[in-house]
């Protein structure tokens, strides 16, 4: 049996398949596993656009284009209900969030124990098939998105930014004229507030896959190994978090995409006053 | 579980991918569905202006058919009443035209019962002249007492 030489604990499942550059500097290394099937994904909505782009009717829609249409009608309608002015930019960053989230949770679905199997055949140590997994990947787009956010109240309201963060959340704790006495207390709230964004954001997507995947690790080791009844309630126990689990895996591609367009949305408000 | 070159790799993966998704995917759809409803828009203004077009035309259809409807009468009471002209008209001209017969012949009557007066008054003349000459055995001269005897039948006319 291959459990021996790879997976005997729960834990070795949660390695990852690293390349690493540099032994000392831990920033230095890099999951090959992640980048490969993001990559993977990645590619394959590209060319499934591609494909999709020839074949364009515009009379009578039909199969894939007739859903595509309807996933691009419902992130207009999110966007338009959510943003006051129009930005051709946000649509498609949120419907590639929106698909590209769902697409990689959707990975979950394969059986983590066997791929990691099947890697250690071609003589991987260590396989995380689902890229949401790793935090990178929901770091990178949250960071992302922060960065867009933090351009757009640059570029729309500069001024009004930054009073914000100097003058806010505590414009009237002291009279006016020392107003300028809090702005540290001020700034540094307004700050933890901006930067819980983004971490609030990417921790949410990964702590909900990682936990799914740990729980499917449980199951695989504490039920299929224990014999036939196990292997028999293993079974369904894992179906129904199967199921589950691709539902949390939209639900958490729609919050992630949600979220994207409100934060976006935040920074377009016009001015008031 | 750590942050490391991964995330970077990320980054550009997924600012690449939003790049390609708007150019290949979410751009034709989306300009292809704004067609789209452009052209529905179209077509439902077309229909409404078709519709009122329609109103527009049936009103002017009953507008026009009153009209002519109206005029119809006009024409026909027109008619009528020149019939009734005309048939007046004829009425009074046969009438004048009895009445002129009736007074030509009249008068015909008259100039015939004057030529036959004429006539007796001259045959009685001659009568009375035959008769004066038989009852005087001589011959008048007829030329000479022509007065004489006009006067005597003159009177006798007149008396009679």
């Amino acid at each position: 049996m291959s459990e021996q030489e790879h997976g005997s604990t729960i834990a070795d499942h949660l390695q990852y398949w690293t390349y690493v550059i540099d032994e000392k500097n831990p920033f230095m290394q890099i999951h090959l596993d992640t980048m490969l099937i993001s990559i993977l994904v990645a590619a394959s909505l590209v060319g499934f656009s591609l494909w999709l782009g020839k074949r364009l009717t515009a009379d009578a829609p039909s199969g894939a284009q007739n859903f595509m249409e309807s996933v691009v009608d419902f992130i207009n309608q999110t966007v338009r209900d959510n943003f006051p002015v129009h930005n051709p930019l946000i649509a498609p960053l949120a419907m590639t969030i929106f698909i590209f989230i769902f697409l990689v949770n959707t990975l979950d679905i394969l059986p983590s124990y066997l791929i990691g199997n099947i890697a250690h055949l071609f003589g991987v140590t260590h396989f995380r098939p689902v890229p949401t997994n790793d935090l990178n990947l929901p770091a990178a787009m949250a960071i992302s998105i922060f960065v867009l956010v933090l351009y757009y109240e640059f570029k729309l309201k500069p001024v009004h930014f930054i009073k914000e963060l100097l003058f806010e959340p505590f414009a009237n704790l002291v009279p006016k004229p020392f107003g300028y006495l809090i702005v540290p207390l001020n700034l540094v709230l307004k700050l933890v507030e901006e930067i819980a964004k983004p971490l609030s954001l990417s921790f949410r997507l990964f702590g909900n896959m990682f936990a799914g995947e740990v729980i499917f690790l449980l199951i695989s080791f504490l039920l299929l190994g224990g014999g036939v009844v196990g292997m028999f309630f293993g079974f369904f126990v894992g179906l129904g978090w199967t199921i589950f689990h691709l539902f949390i895996g939209l639900l958490q591609a729609f919050i992630f995409m949600i979220l994207t367009v409100v934060y976006l949305s935040i920074a377009h408000q016009p001015v008031e006053h | 579980m750590s942050i490391d070159l991964t995330f970077i790799g990320q980054i550009v993966v997924f600012l690449t991918l939003v790049f390609l998704m708007r150019k290949y995917l979410y751009g034709p759809l989306n300009d292809l569905l704004e067609g789209r409803a452009k052209k529905i828009a179209e077509g439902l203004a077309a229909a409404d202006a078709g519709k009122e077009a329609k109103a527009v035309a049936e009103a002017e259809i009953k507008e026009l058919l009153k009209a002519s409807r109206a005029r119809a009468q006009e024409i026909v009471s027109a008619a009528e009443k020149r019939a009734a002209e005309v048939s007046e008209e004829a009425v009074n001209k046969a009438r004048e035209d009895g009445q002129n017969i009736v007074d030509a012949a009249r008068e015909e009557v008259t100039a015939e019962i004057e030529r036959a007066r004429q006539g007796l008054r001259k045959e009685v003349a001659d009568l009375a002249v035959l008769a004066a000459e038989r009852v005087l055995g001589a011959e008048l001269d007829a030329k000479r007492h022509a007065k004489l005897i006009d006067g005597v039948i003159s009177q006798g006319i007149g008396r009679a």
